[in-house]
């Protein structure tokens, strides 16, 4: 019955409109699902790409490509805007101006925090339009755009209020990559240039974009090495790599890097080789085979040592930038431990742990290397670009937590592949008629789709021309085993984002004992009490991890952001917490800081404080100094990392493990105070402070704030000062006295 | 000559405009009625008997003066003046005057008399609403409150401290008449007043003050020329916040597509009251949560909103504050909200609360014509029991767009009123937008009304469907145009 009804949707032209327009609601919904996933919390971070933005609005393009940026690493300051991917708060921007002009009246903020879940939505439907290059069934698309839109790996940068590059970065990168295969597939410069008009925009955007920069070249060489140069290839990476690199030297930020570091010499290199290769391809339609051999074979080796020679004659002399820390990073994972403390110190550059791919991933995860191994089926331009693009990405994620997200979409994509193949066998209503003599893959039930049945004919067993399930009982347990699988990642996809990714690190939230939630608010009441009660340019130190919080929520200028672009600075902020108060006093002097900001867990339990972090800070500023900060002396002789009774000496007179317990046994009965991170008992009587003195601290105690003393009134250094003031009488100074002598005017 | 006339010409415009930039405290209401530099209110008046009550209960001073007038001139009079000083002229909120025989009856019509800004002495004009026939007497009820007019001493206490507040005023109520009898009453918030100006009894009148519990009274005092002062001080406890907002924006926005009123209230809120003479120190402060003593900081404002708002809101400049309860019910619709930190003396807490309403409750259609009137409280701040002042309360009333012939009446003191229009939301010509300032007004003035009446044409409302019915139209049709052109270089059919 229905059947009938719905004949003349399904057939014909009308057919196709009708498919048109429910593949166009299902991407809406798509869409829509993977926004809505998004909204689960909503707190802005980083704050910084916030005041940019800000600034970008209220001040116009060009101020903002001039901004200087008093307000951050006091006293250097920082040229904010040469040394940003402005992509992000152009974005924001133009979007702003639009809604303006329209005269709806929507708030700089509102467009921020919803920046990156509507990208989410155009990063669905790029994976759509990708995917759809890669395989001929229509539901692989689908199937790779819904897997975007919800997967946790993604979902994990891009829920509301996470205003980071990676934002609208991923978009980017997956839309880079689509016109660049639509551009191999075509051999056509418009598609070339689009690409590289795109992948300028991801240069400006994120610093990633060296990915696409490297892999791009990747899959041309790859493909070169197969033996399948073709004109196409030619045209759409020249286009491509002349337009593109033009385009990323537009951006401050990047300026020459694009042909002097050697993170682009692949591209450049790749450019090279293309042209050679065009070269001889002309040489050889015009010069006979046998003389072209010997040609050639000339050819190569003079090209290879002069290109090598080259290569290592300009890295030596400079004019290439010798390979980055961060990049030996990638493939040594313990090299940034060792040299860049810095960047070792941030938990998402560690090296990711296995199950971190199955809480991210799920399902996809294991469907993944059926998906490539289905491109090696059919192995055109394009599906050698997921192989390439699945091998490269799989080994950095393994290197970086961060880059999970360059794994994403290709596991996305790929899976959709193996899924939407099985689907199709699986899901076709008709059975194959039983052919005379049924092979025995027939019966069976390969898995082969017909279409690439028919195309392979190599074999014997696939020369049949259709080959398919038979049995209904086969289908149906197949098809529901997969329902249940995927039903299964969408739980865990909702599950994962709404606990794990979306508990915003600013705010916490816990439940109280009747079920009503209690948020745990410090950060931004410290951050609310600076703004309102301090002086407008008093300058706040904290460790780096707090100085975007500071400079966008508590609108004060900091020693020290999460810009760490000046590893000295930063390790001056490290002594200063890791030293003597006398010591760190003068740092302090010497800097004009007016407050120290502590964060401390002790109270609350909450373990990402200051204590915790504090090793970092003194392996950072040991770096700098090593004979005035010792790592080993903050561990007892045991070698255990104490901050109770037994801490050693230099940890109880260091500036931070005075802050951070400075009066905190007040708060507790004699004898029973207690660290709850640490799960330690403290002794009695806590640290006294003489150079800095507590100003703020918040409700649960995670932050505290401490004003440093002006210099004493009567020139008295500050211990003996507050000792006085204490009541303590003054210890008699011994002095040796001369012999008198008699004074004479 | 001309040389430095012009100078000091010059000179006056730029200090005028210097003055323009600071608060109000410095500049004087303005005024339209102006009279001659030389001008002396005429004793047409004397003042019979009068009472001066002086209530120093909350965060302000709140005066009322309940004089009985006599016309001792020979012809009706109807213009009774009320004299204060410059400095109280610049402070002083929402005076009032009221026939005291009959309290329902409506507000005096009262003006500020400019005539010499460089006189101390400055007037308020009363209207008598009939000319008082010669002989004949009446009973005024004067009501009027100083914002900022406290002052914390010591200026700065310790956390716990009990604070002491200290109030300057005349024993001798000013006036610009002959005063036969009089007496000042004070009341303070408690007994506990540890410095006070005694006035020695004098001619068989006793000692003053006289003392019952917390209130004292100066007086009475027999006759008294116009313009004697009596300076007296009194310093008292008071351990409370002294909370002052600056500048209050308040819109209320209508809709009648959506049948809502919405509030959005932005404060920038301050307490004056004494400073902390250490620094904040939170473990004495949460040790002192578990018996909740007296305070000088804002733990907590209580808004009492009309039943039947819903969906507030509580957020500061960093975003969404957590710590806000709403409590409605049938009866009554709550707001509490706590600030994100105590609020010492000296500290700022500025914040933006808002919330939406059912419109029927608040507008109604007239019955002829397509005018509506609007019915909303001019103020809906906090009810604290120390109450709040407010220096500068700009509220904006934005109407549907087209909304013609907008007409307002409320009984708060305006400073100026006006219309524009405000664009929002995909607005062709904009919404008009009524806006009228008020300058020192003090929480007792919390639920006047506001009322106002306009124009609404029923094709008005139809104005946004329309533009926008058309211009998606006009995109499609564009759209449509722009793809069916053939911008190929080659010919389709090559």
């Amino acid at each position: 019955m229905s059947d009938t009804v719905a004949e003349p949707f399904l057939k014909g032209n009308t057919g196709r409109n009708t498919r048109g327009i429910l593949r166009l609601s299902i991407l809406v919904l798509i869409a829509a699902a993977a926004i809505a996933s998004r909204l689960f919390s909503v707190i802005l971070d980083p704050w910084f790409n916030f005041r940019a933005t800000k600034y970008l609005v209220s001040h116009g393009f060009y101020d903002f490509w001039d901004w200087f940026d008093d307000r951050t690493w006091h006293p250097l300051g920082r040229v904010t805007g040469g040394t940003l991917y402005p992509g992000l708060m152009v974005t924001s921007g133009a979007i702003y101006h639009a809604l303006r002009a329209l005269t709806i009246p929507v708030d700089i903020r509102n467009i921020c925090v919803l920046l990156a879940p509507g990208f989410s939505g155009l990063t669905a439907f790029a994976t759509y339009l990708f995917t759809n290059e890669m395989s001929t069934s229509p539901s692989a698309g689908l199937l790779a755009a819904a897997f975007m839109g919800i997967a946790p790996g993604y979902i994990s940068r891009s829920v509301a209020g996470s205003y980071d590059n990676e934002a609208i970065a991923i978009f980017l990168l997956v839309y880079t990559f689509y016109l660049w295969i639509k551009a191999v597939k075509l051999g056509s410069a418009m598609w070339g240039a689009l690409c590289a008009l795109f992948y300028g925009y991801m240069v400006s955007a994120w610093g990633g974009y060296v990915f696409i920069t490297n892999l791009i070249p990747l899959h041309v060489f790859v493909l070169v090495c197969m033996g399948r140069f073709s004109p196409r290839i030619y045209v759409s990476y020249c286009t491509w790599y002349s337009l593109g690199t033009l385009a990323s030297m537009q951006i401050p930020f990047v300026g020459f890097l694009p042909i002097r570091s050697s993170e682009h010499m692949s591209a450049l290199g790749v450019f090279g080789l293309l042209q050679l290769v065009g070269f001889v391809e002309f040489v050889r339609s015009g010069v006979p085979s046998k003389q072209f051999a010997t040609l050639l074979r000339g050819f190569v080796l003079l090209v290879f040592t002069v290109a090598f020679g080259g290569l290592v004659l300009l890295t030596v002399s400079g004019v290439i930038a010798p390979w980055t820390g961060r990049f030996y990073s990638l493939w040594d994972t313990g090299y940034a431990k060792i040299h860049i403390p810095i960047i070792a110190s941030v938990s998402e550059h560690q090296p990711t742990a296995w199950p971190a791919y199955f809480f991210d991933l799920n399902l996809l995860i294991w469907l993944f290397p059926a998906g490539v191994y289905l491109c090696f089926q059919s192995l055109a331009d394009e599906q050698v670009f997921v192989v390439v693009y699945s091998i490269l990405a799989s080994y950095f994620s393994g290197v970086m937590v961060r880059l999970m997200l360059t794994l994403t979409p290709i596991v996305c994509v790929a899976a959709a592949l193996a899924l939407s193949s099985l689907l199709d066998t699986y899901l076709s209503v008709k059975s194959p008629e039983v052919p005379v003599e049924a092979g025995p893959d027939g019966t069976n039930g390969t898995p082969t789709p017909s279409k690439k049945a028919a195309k392979q004919d190599g074999l014997r067993s696939m020369r049949l021309p259709i080959v398919g399930i038979y049995t209904t009982f086969s289908k149906v347990s197949v098809v529901s085993a997969l329902t249940a699988y995927l039903l299964i990642f969408v739980l865990h996809c909702t599950w994962v984002t709404s606990n794990a990714y979306s508990s915003p690190s600013v705010v916490l939230a816990s439940r109280m004992p009747d079920g009503s939630q209690h948020i745990i608010d410090d950060y931004r009441e410290a951050y609310q009490w600076l703004r309102q009660n301090t002086k407008d340019d008093a300058k706040i130190m904290s460790w780096w991890d707090y100085g975007y919080q500071i400079g966008g929520m508590a609108d004060r200028p900091t020693l020290v952001d999460n810009n760490t672009w000046n590893n000295t600075h930063i390790a001056t902020v490290g002594k200063a917490m890791s030293s003597r108060e006398e010591v760190s006093y003068e740092i302090m002097r010497q800097h004009e800081v007016d407050y120290v900001l502590v964060v401390f867990g002790g109270l609350l339990g909450y373990s990402g404080d200051d204590i915790n972090k504090f090793l970092w800070m003194v392996r950072i500023a040991e770096g700098i100094w090593p004979e005035e900060v010792k790592e080993r002396d903050f561990f007892t002789d045991r070698g255990e990392y104490r901050v109770d009774d037994g801490a050693t000496e230099t940890m109880k007179n260091s500036l931070m493990y005075k802050m951070s317990y400075y009066n905190y046994c007040t708060l507790f009965p004699p004898g029973q105070c207690q660290d709850r991170v640490r799960g330690v008992k403290l002794p009695d009587v806590g640290p006294t402070l003489n150079t800095v003195e507590e100003a703020f601290t918040s409700e649960n105690w995670i932050i505290r704030i401490f004003k440093v003393k002006d210099l004493d009134n009567a020139g008295r250094d500050h211990a003996s000062a507050s000792s006085f003031d204490r009541g303590n009488k003054k210890k008699k100074t011994i002095k040796k006295r001369g012999p008198k002598v008699l004074r004479v005017e | 000559m001309r040389p430095l006339a012009i100078a000091s010409a010059v000179l006056s415009f730029a200090s005028t405009a210097l003055c323009a930039e600071k608060s109000n405290l410095t500049t004087p209401l303005t005024s339209k009625l102006i009279l001659p530099s030389t001008f002396k209110p005429v004793q047409n008046f004397q003042n019979a008997n009068l009472v001066h009550i002086i209530s120093l209960e909350k965060g302000y001073p709140k005066e009322s003066i309940n004089v009985v007038i006599e016309n001792i001139a020979s012809t009706a009079q109807d213009e009774y003046f009320l004299p204060f000083t410059s400095q109280q002229m610049a402070t002083i909120g929402a005076l009032e005057v009221k026939d005291r025989k009959n309290p329902d009856g409506a507000l005096f019509q009262v003006e500020a008399v400019e005539f010499d800004p460089e006189s101390d002495t400055q007037f308020y004009r009363i209207s008598l609403p009939t000319p008082l026939a010669p002989k004949a007497q009446q009973t005024l009820g004067i009501t009027f409150s100083y914002l900022s007019a406290l002052t914390p001493l010591p200026a700065t206490i310790a956390q716990a401290d009990k604070q002491y507040l200290v109030y300057t005023f005349s024993a001798y109520c000013q006036s610009a008449y002959v005063t036969l009898k009089q007496k000042t009453e004070v009341k303070f918030p408690s007994v506990v007043v540890p410095e006070y100006t005694i006035i020695p009894g004098t001619k068989g009148e006793a000692e003053s003050p006289q003392k019952q519990g917390s209130k004292f009274t100066y007086g009475s005092f027999g006759e008294v020329p116009a313009g004697a002062v009596e300076p007296v001080k009194v310093r008292y406890e008071f351990t409370k916040p002294l909370i002052h907002v600056s500048e209050l924006e308040r819109d209320i926005e209508v809709s009648h597509w959506g049948g809502n009123v919405a509030f959005e209230e932005r404060y920038t809120m301050t307490n004056r009251a004494a400073n902390l003479s250490k620094q904040f120190s939170r473990v004495e402060w949460a040790s002192a949560q578990y018996y909740n003593p007296p305070t000088t900081a804002v733990r907590e404002l209580k808004f009492p909103l009309k039943v039947g708002s819903l969906d507030p809101y509580f957020t500061d400049v960093i975003g969404n504050v957590s710590t806000s309860r709403f409590r409605s019910n049938k009866r009554e619709a709550n707001l509490e909200i706590k600030p994100r930190y105590p609020v010492f003396g000296g500290w700022n807490y500025p914040f933006r609360v808002g919330w939406n309403a059912d419109l029927k409750k608040y507008l109604r259609k007239l019955k002829t014509g397509e005018g509506y009137v609007l019915n909303v409280p001019f103020l809906e701040g906090p009810k604290q029991p120390e109450g709040m002042e407010y220096e500068h309360i700009t509220l904006r009333v934005i109407l549907p767009e087209g909304a013609e012939n907008v007409q307002y009446s409320t009984t708060v003191p305006l400073v100026s009123a006006s219309t524009s229009l405000h664009r929002t939301f995909m607005d062709t010509t904009g919404r008009t937008a009524l806006t009228l300032t008020a300058i020192n007004i003090v929480d007792d003035l919390r639920d006047r009304e506001l009322i106002v009446t306009y124009d609404y044409p029923f094709l008005a409302g139809f104005r946004k469907p329309i533009v926008i019915f058309i211009s998606t139209l006009s995109l499609f049709a564009a759209a449509w145009g722009i793809g069916s052109l053939d911008v190929k270089i080659k010919s389709k059919r090559s």
